[in-house]
């Protein structure tokens, strides 16, 4: 008869060494982690790319170049002209087939002007121009069209008044209401709405990047038959369910840290001027450390989950809803923006949000806040994992 | 060495086993028969401590094993019903990573792993990984698992379920050897010809309860009949879930 002293730590650690090495070979758990490091950066990228791009033409177009107008019969309407000129509108030669060359793209838009106009604009009555563009154009091809059609309208506007000053009219008589619009949007705005998309995506990164292993090891392991060979090993269960759980926890944080460097690679290759963003190797460090109590509450969550279910089934289909609860928390950040304080930040992932707006934006989040957020959410892991363990120790776990 | 005393458990308003006493000396195979739903993997559920009883004892090698976990645990190697392996670790894997939680490792483990292997004839499948293995491949690998740590004690739940008449005869081997190096073998077995062809004792459970036990000899004796399926029958009283 063999007598060894095994230790709970030598236990501990085979258990999650083995856990460790037979979820890396599956092909589930590698493919999550691939997409987080792949797609990630990508969809970073293309959103950057994109709110960029836009930023920068919308800012071009309105303040500097001039917008180009072929104008057709320009000599009917010289006044017209004039006007348009004034308004930054360069009157260029219009092609033979104006229809044909909007169609082709060559022109955004195209006026027309016919040689009835200077007769009616004569008699007062209506004077007939023609815009032709292309109305399925969208975004910011379509600025050259309303530039030129509220230059227009402006120009109507003011011979209008005109006329009915003439006739001894307060020209305001017809125009009962004027809308003063003002826009405060700026592209700091716009990356805000950018930075509210983080956290959501790395908590859902950081509970995919978990699951398939809580499953595997709790309902699933049961389901294959091999838990209960495993429960007649000389090991406590609280030993076995804590190393599973911290299996889970290597998988979960190994996701976020590519996750992150993904982030930190996607802004390293994009020139981003307009949004103001900071990634540096210490705001990489310091969101992740930040970030770990929340995989260690995640993975606990999901494992007590898995625990409770009797296959792996049901076990997925429940582990689905359950990866939506983090994120609820987050829905608030999208819509009344809090600024972390005593009061908000010992909510589990509400706090890790902001700490990743905060921090990705460059600005300061006191030390002790931090320590709030982390405290509170190991606290949360540590309720959840006690009642995981409990579940583990009934004998109904067998099923 | 087994004793088991008045053993009693319930799932809920089922009586699973009714008080359940038998004992299963070292150097002997013992086998618990009965039909199905009887309570043979009720009592070795109890034994392996998995579950725990509502009333009795169990011992193992004089511990019990409601009190002793961990030591009996030690003392024990366990095929447990449809037991599963890893599919994605090899099977010399499988059988190391129950060799570590015993607190073996390093070349004690390597060898114990190659002796197994020679002895349940592994050796064509040892170094590959688990999935797709036949059932009696799986059920090889379970049984090196479990002897791994060189248990005095071995508890089968229905060792051969599911394996085809090469596999059966080269479990009967392998416990017969275990029986001659001095292990105590518990199995349990709905299938009569095989409890008859191997045991020293046979514990007849029914309806969660020891209907008879005793030598095959003392069997026939007892119940008056020169055939053992006829002195199980009579011992069961029914035929029902024997095969």
């Amino acid at each position: 008869m063999h007598t060894r002293k095994i230790s709970h730590l030598s236990s501990l650690w085979t258990i999650l060494k083995k856990e460790v090495i037979d979820n890396a070979r599956d092909r589930r758990t590698l493919t999550t982690m691939g997409v987080s490091i792949v797609i990630f950066p990508l969809l970073i990228f293309g959103l950057l790319w994109y709110l960029d791009k836009t930023v920068k033409e919308e800012t071009d177009l309105v303040n500097a170049d001039a917008v180009k107008l072929p104008v057709i019969g320009a000599e009917y309407a010289p006044n017209l002209m004039t006007w348009l000129r004034q308004n930054n509108i360069e009157i260029v030669d219009a092609p033979d087939d104006p229809e044909a060359s909007i169609s082709q793209g060559e022109h955004r838009v195209i006026l027309l002007i016919s040689e009835n106009y200077p007769e009616a604009f004569r008699k007062g009555t209506t004077a007939p121009l023609r815009l032709i563009h292309d109305s399925s154009i969208t975004g910011l091809e379509k600025i050259g069209y309303s530039t030129v059609r509220n230059a227009i309208n402006a120009y109507s506007g003011q011979i209008s008044s005109l006329r009915l000053m003439a006739r001894g009219v307060n020209p305001e008589v017809v125009r009962p209401i004027r809308i003063n619009t003002s826009d405060v949007a700026t592209p700091q705005a716009r990356s805000g709405q950018f930075l509210t998309m983080m956290p959501y995506l790395m908590i859902m990164f950081i509970m995919a990047g978990g699951m398939y292993l809580a499953i595997d090891t709790t309902a699933g392991e049961r389901e294959k038959g091999s838990l209960e060979p495993l429960l007649t090993q000389p090991v406590k269960r609280h030993i076995v369910l804590l190393a599973k759980l911290g299996a889970t926890v290597v998988f979960s944080s190994l996701t976020l840290l590519l996750v992150l460097s993904g982030l930190a690679l996607a802004f390293k290759y994009m020139p981003v001027d307009l949004i103001s963003i900071s990634v540096s190797l210490g705001s990489i460090l310091k969101i992740f450390v930040a970030c770990l109590p929340f995989v260690f509450a995640g993975c606990a969550l999901m494992v007590l989950v898995a625990s409770y279910t009797k296959s792996y089934k049901e076990a997925q289909s429940y582990l689905g809803m359950v990866m939506m609860i983090p994120t609820l928390p987050l829905m608030s950040l999208a819509f009344i923006s809090p600024e972390p304080s005593l009061s908000n930040m010992w909510i589990p992932a509400l706090s890790q949000g902001m700490i990743i707006i905060e921090t990705l934006k460059g600005e300061h989040i006191p030390m002790n806040l931090i320590g709030v957020s982390m405290i509170c959410s190991l606290l949360l892991a540590t309720v959840l994992a006690w009642f995981a363990i409990k579940l583990y120790q009934r004998e109904r776990i067998l099923g | 060495m087994i004793e088991v005393l008045d053993l009693k458990k319930c799932f809920g308003a089922v009586k699973a086993i009714d008080g359940v006493s038998f004992s299963a000396q070292d150097g002997k195979i013992t086998g618990l028969l009965g039909p199905n739903g009887a309570g043979k993997s009720t009592t070795l559920r109890i034994l392996y401590t998995a579950f725990r009883p509502d009333s009795g004892k169990a011992l193992i090698d004089n511990r019990d094993v409601t009190v002793d976990k961990l030591a009996v645990r030690t003392s024990i190697g366990v095929l447990t019903h449809g037991a599963g392996i890893y599919e994605r670790l090899t099977a010399r894997e499988n059988v190391r990573y129950f060799g570590e939680l015993h607190g073996m490792s390093g070349k004690e483990l390597d060898m114990r792993v190659d002796e197994l292997a020679e002895l349940l004839d592994m050796n064509d499948f040892i170094s590959r990984r688990a999935k797709g293995f036949s059932q009696g491949q799986k059920t090889k690998v379970a049984l090196a698992r479990a002897l791994v740590h060189k248990p005095r004690n071995v508890l089968l739940d229905e060792p051969t379920n599911g394996l085809d008449i090469m596999a059966t005869r080269g479990l009967r081997e392998v416990i017969q050897r275990l029986k001659d190096a001095g292990h105590c073998v518990l199995f349990s077995s709905h299938v009569m010809q095989e409890v008859a062809a191997l045991c020293d004792e046979i514990v007849i459970i029914a309806n969660g309860t020891v209907a008879a036990s005793g030598s095959p000899d003392s069997l026939r004796q007892e119940t008056n009949e020169a055939n053992l399926e006829d002195a199980f029958v009579k011992a069961i009283g029914s035929e029902e879930g024997l095969i």
